[in-house]
């Protein structure tokens, strides 16, 4: 298979408009870290982002950064970083699930939109994308929105290249918001909640004026193969459900002291201080107990997306009757759920429960024979899914760009 | 008017009382209104310099009966324009003389509140404030506050994206909603997104919201709701120069602080504003910053003081700090009248709305001054500091012969400059038909045929809203056509592996 490594966006035209002539579809990647991640696809060539790696403008004044999309995203990051800034939606790293080395390029970031604990504060990644350069699958050159947070200068397309697996167009170069880090942090840790009040004392703090910026809950079994920051915290008790406060210090006291006493029906809390805190919260935010070097890196991992009120329910449910093993972010609103090795990844039982609750799952980790049977992203409601197809054949009618990745082509 | 709008269809024309009687089978009663005196009321938004009457009006009170109507004109060939409580500034919601307009002034209802998941689900009639008064009672509020709150619809919010003072740090209508119910152009009737954080696949949410009602007609939204900041409290701080401002405002963000609202306001501002709240502006100052700090009481307090110090060292000449909320909404009275203060001094005015980045402030404040002398009409400038969204309001007297025609010119140029400046031609009133023909400023012909082709895969007549956003219009067939360039797949200068 050929591999097209470009050097700018004329180059990405012109290997678009070849593919297209050829119908010769193309799979688009910058490190390929999240290559796993969709279905096996349909295509007969690379298309190699890696070298559009040049950090166009970085104006920590403006709150903003113009890069590349193929710039990784760890140096971005440590850029940001020496002016005390930050992407605030915290992308996850996905290599510690998939077992990849390296997070990975600001591209593929914005295709996978895999935000962290603080995407119920902050947002996603949808959220911090302000504007593009992308080569669509007509082959050609077309930018959206700008290099200002305030914009409704025609329609938002950033809102779809983030989240659309390289599958609507080939980014180039791309906007986002940076935000400064918070000074301080603290996390409020409860012990030995069952999972439904665990989601329970998540609500009553989240719906409390204290500007809680995480809330997880890792059940016991969460920390059978737990190392690092979580193993730590096994010590604590049976399960621990994390609050996390940020901020300037006093405020952080301030709130931590109010917290606590809202989460006083739910028991004594610990308190985590800076280091230990952003520790844990980036175990959380990668899912170190489904790692794929762990004990359960065999297993199929399933990120499920519901109401946030309906995660505890959902999630005891799911992990009782599949014997497999959850935790849970963004309030209850996110679930990533590990279930023992079946082909079929227990998809049916899954969407089932999910879709009973109000939710999506999307199958984040499979081994590539389950992703070839099974639906990775949630089958859509038949005009939704219409309406998706539609949308995608407005950006790449030839279904040049990593086709086949998303929707499950039926076996015929 | 200097905007041309599609041609009418005069067979469309021709039909209109059969028309009306197929409206009035589907929408029974007072819901059809055909009767020139009545559909006055109409016949323009919040951009009254513009006045079209509509062919006829139709105001649904269900979603069955918007899917009917709209399917209806599909299968006809008939343009439909939606509209809320018609507060747009540029002109999205201006009827077409051969379209239906589609009033959405019926979905009133408030359908749930669900507190613990932090969501409100209501229809689309409702307005921006009324969603925060439902659920204030257990503390919480719809963040996004465009100044028009009080009358404004949430789902013209959603069509607009707008904003407000407080989306500095709580972000524009796009990050505060998740889900809704939308309606096709052929009567589809589609759910997106709930009450879950995201959607899955592609963020249609994310592109229905700020789509100028030109993809489909929302008649439910999920939006999300916050606890309300313990205290809020303000600075009030006078500079002697712009630039010293627009300086205080960059050191500000520069330091890591994200105000819950920072707004400037110049001297003819201030002086308008003053002269109609008496909120005890200095009057003897350039530039006027107002600056909101929100959160528990020590955090408002800390930042109050390093906020105080960064001004300071830019010089400010006069500040003052809230000390009640008394004081505190005194501070903001001048600032949220601002608008009809300046029409107290101005018989007409023309609010601007480009963004450009906070650093460009005093380079576009310089040549807005220019502009100002170049077309001989005043100016008084409210801005937005916080996310350099600038509101120039351009003076004139619609009486006198020229002065409008004078006044737009001097609004296109001052958004020519945002471009130029690395910026944007609307920052929260949307482009309508006020800023449709500037689009070729920011956007190519390829980029804006890429948003059109969006278009056509929700609306594939082009039927909704047409004449708004799009200088240019295109068949979808033609937008579709994917040009083959040569024919093999040979890329001689790219490296292979």
């Amino acid at each position: 298979m050929d591999t097209l490594k470009v050097r700018d966006a004329k180059d990405v035209e012109e290997v678009v408009r070849a593919a297209i002539a050829s119908e010769q579809p193309l799979e688009v990647i910058g490190h390929g870290t999240r290559r796993a991640i969709g279905h096996p696809m349909a295509t007969n060539a690379v298309l190699d982002v890696s070298d559009l790696n040049a950090v166009t403008a970085y104006e920590p004044n403006e709150l903003i950064i113009t890069v590349q999309a193929g710039v990784p995203l760890a140096d971005v990051q440590s850029l940001i970083d020496s002016k005390n800034q930050q992407f605030a939606f915290e992308p996850m790293n996905t290599s510690v699930l998939l077992g990849t080395s390296g997070n990975g390029t600001i591209g593929g970031m914005i295709g996978a939109g895999l935000a962290g604990p603080r995407r119920i504060r902050a947002g996603g990644a949808r959220d911090h994308l302000l504007g593009a350069h992308a080569v669509s699958g007509f082959g050609d050159s077309f930018k959206t929105g700008g290099r200002v947070v305030k914009n409704v200068t025609g329609y938002d397309l950033c809102k779809l290249l983030a989240g659309s697996w390289g599958t609507l167009a080939v980014m180039t170069e791309v906007t986002l918001k940076v935000m400064p880090k918070p000074e301080s942090e603290r996390t409020l840790m409860l012990s030995g909640l069952d999972d439904v009040t665990a989601n329970k004392a998540m609500t009553a703090a989240l719906g409390s004026p204290y500007d809680v910026s995480g809330a997880a809950h890792l059940p016991n079994s969460a920390f059978r193969s737990a190392t690092g920051a979580l193993a730590g915290l096994a010590a604590q008790g049976p399960a621990v459900t994390l609050l996390r406060l940020e901020g300037i210090a006093a405020s952080v006291a301030d709130r931590a002291t109010s917290l606590a006493r809202t989460l006083a029906p739910f028991g004594s809390v610990e308190m985590l201080q800076d280091t230990a805190s952003a520790a844990a919260w980036g175990a959380i935010r990668d899912v170190e107990p489904f790692a794929a070097g762990g004990a359960l890196g065999n297993w199929p991992v399933w990120r499920i997306v519901c109401p946030p009120a309906a995660g505890g329910a959902l999630g005891q449910a799911m992990a009782r009757e599949t014997g497999g093993d959850v935790i849970y972010d963004w309030g209850g609103g996110l679930i990533w759920a590990a279930l023992p090795p079946k082909s079929d990844a227990q998809a049916a039982l899954v969407r089932q429960r999910v879709e009973a609750a109000g939710g999506h799952a999307a199958l984040i980790r499979a081994p590539e024979e389950t992703r070839r049977k099974v639906a990775v992203f949630h089958p859509q409601a038949g005009g939704v899914a219409a309406l998706s197809q539609r949308v995608r054949h407005s950006f790449d009618p030839k279904i040049i760009l990593n086709r086949g990745r998303m929707l499950l082509i039926a076996a015929t | 008017m200097a905007i041309m709008m599609p041609a009418a269809d005069q067979a469309v024309l021709d039909r209109r009382g059969e028309i009306v009687t197929a409206l009035r089978a589907i929408v029974p009663g007072e819901g059809v209104i055909d009767s020139a005196a009545e559909m006055q009321v109409y016949e323009s938004d919040g951009l009254t310099a513009y006045r079209q009457p509509p062919m006829v009006v139709v105001l649904p009170d269900t979603t069955e009966q918007v899917s009917q109507v709209l399917k209806y004109c599909f299968e006809q060939g008939i343009k439909v324009v939606p509209r809320g409580s018609g507060t747009s500034l540029s002109g999205g919601a201006l009827p077409l003389s051969d379209g239906v307009l589609l009033g959405l002034g019926k979905f009133k209802r408030i359908r749930e509140i669900d507190f613990d998941n932090r969501v409100v689900v209501t229809e689309p009639g409702v307005t921006n404030l009324a969603i925060s008064q439902a659920v204030a009672h257990a503390g919480f509020y719809y963040a996004p506050d465009p100044s028009s709150q009080i009358a404004c619809s949430i789902g013209g919010n959603v069509a607009e994206n707008s904003g407000g003072v407080h989306c500095l740090k709580y972000g524009m209508t796009t990050n505060n909603v998740l889900g809704c119910e939308i309606v096709l152009m052929s009567g589809e009737i589609l759910r997106i997104g709930g009450k879950a954080a995201e959607n899955s696949g592609y963020d249609l949410m994310g592109i229905i919201t700020g789509s100028e009602g030109l993809l489909g007609v929302i008649t439910e939204i999920t939006v999300r709701i916050l606890q309300k900041p313990e205290t809020a409290r303000a600075l009030m701080v006078g500079f002697a120069e712009v630039e010293a401002a627009g300086e205080c405002v960059a050191r500000i963000i520069g330091a890591g602080i994200i105000p819950g609202g920072m707004e400037m306001m110049d001297k003819p501002a201030i002086h308008a504003a003053e002269a109609f709240v008496h909120a005890g502006y200095p009057l003897d100052v350039d530039a006027l910053l107002i600056i909101e700090l929100d959160g528990p009481g020590v955090e408002v307090d800390e930042l109050i003081k390093r906020v105080e110090t960064i001004a300071q060292g830019c010089g400010s000449t006069t500040c003052q700090i809230s000390t009640s909320e008394a004081e505190r909404n005194l501070f903001w009275a001048g600032r949220k009248a601002a608008f009809p203060a300046v029409g107290r001094i101005s018989p007409d005015y023309l609010c601007m709305d480009g963004t450009i980045p906070r650093g460009a402030l005093p380079k576009a404040l310089a040549r807005i001054r220019d502009l100002s002398e170049k077309y001989q009409l005043g100016v008084a400038n409210v801005f937005h500091a916080g996310d350099g969204n600038l509101h120039p309001l351009i003076l004139y007297d619609a009486n006198k012969p020229g002065e409008i025609e004078r006044a737009e010119a001097f609004g296109a140029d001052i958004l020519r400059a945002c471009v130029e400046f690395g910026g944007v031609l609307t920052g929260e009133h949307g482009v309508g038909i006020e800023k449709r023909d500037l689009m070729p400023e920011m956007f190519s012909e390829v980029d804006l045929n890429q948003q059109q082709r969006l278009k056509c895969a929700f609306d594939s007549q082009g039927l909704l809203n047409p004449g708004k956003v799009f200088p240019t219009l295109h068949r979808c067939a033609e937008l579709g056509r994917v040009h083959v360039h040569g024919g093999k797949l040979a890329f001689p200068d790219i490296p292979r592996f």
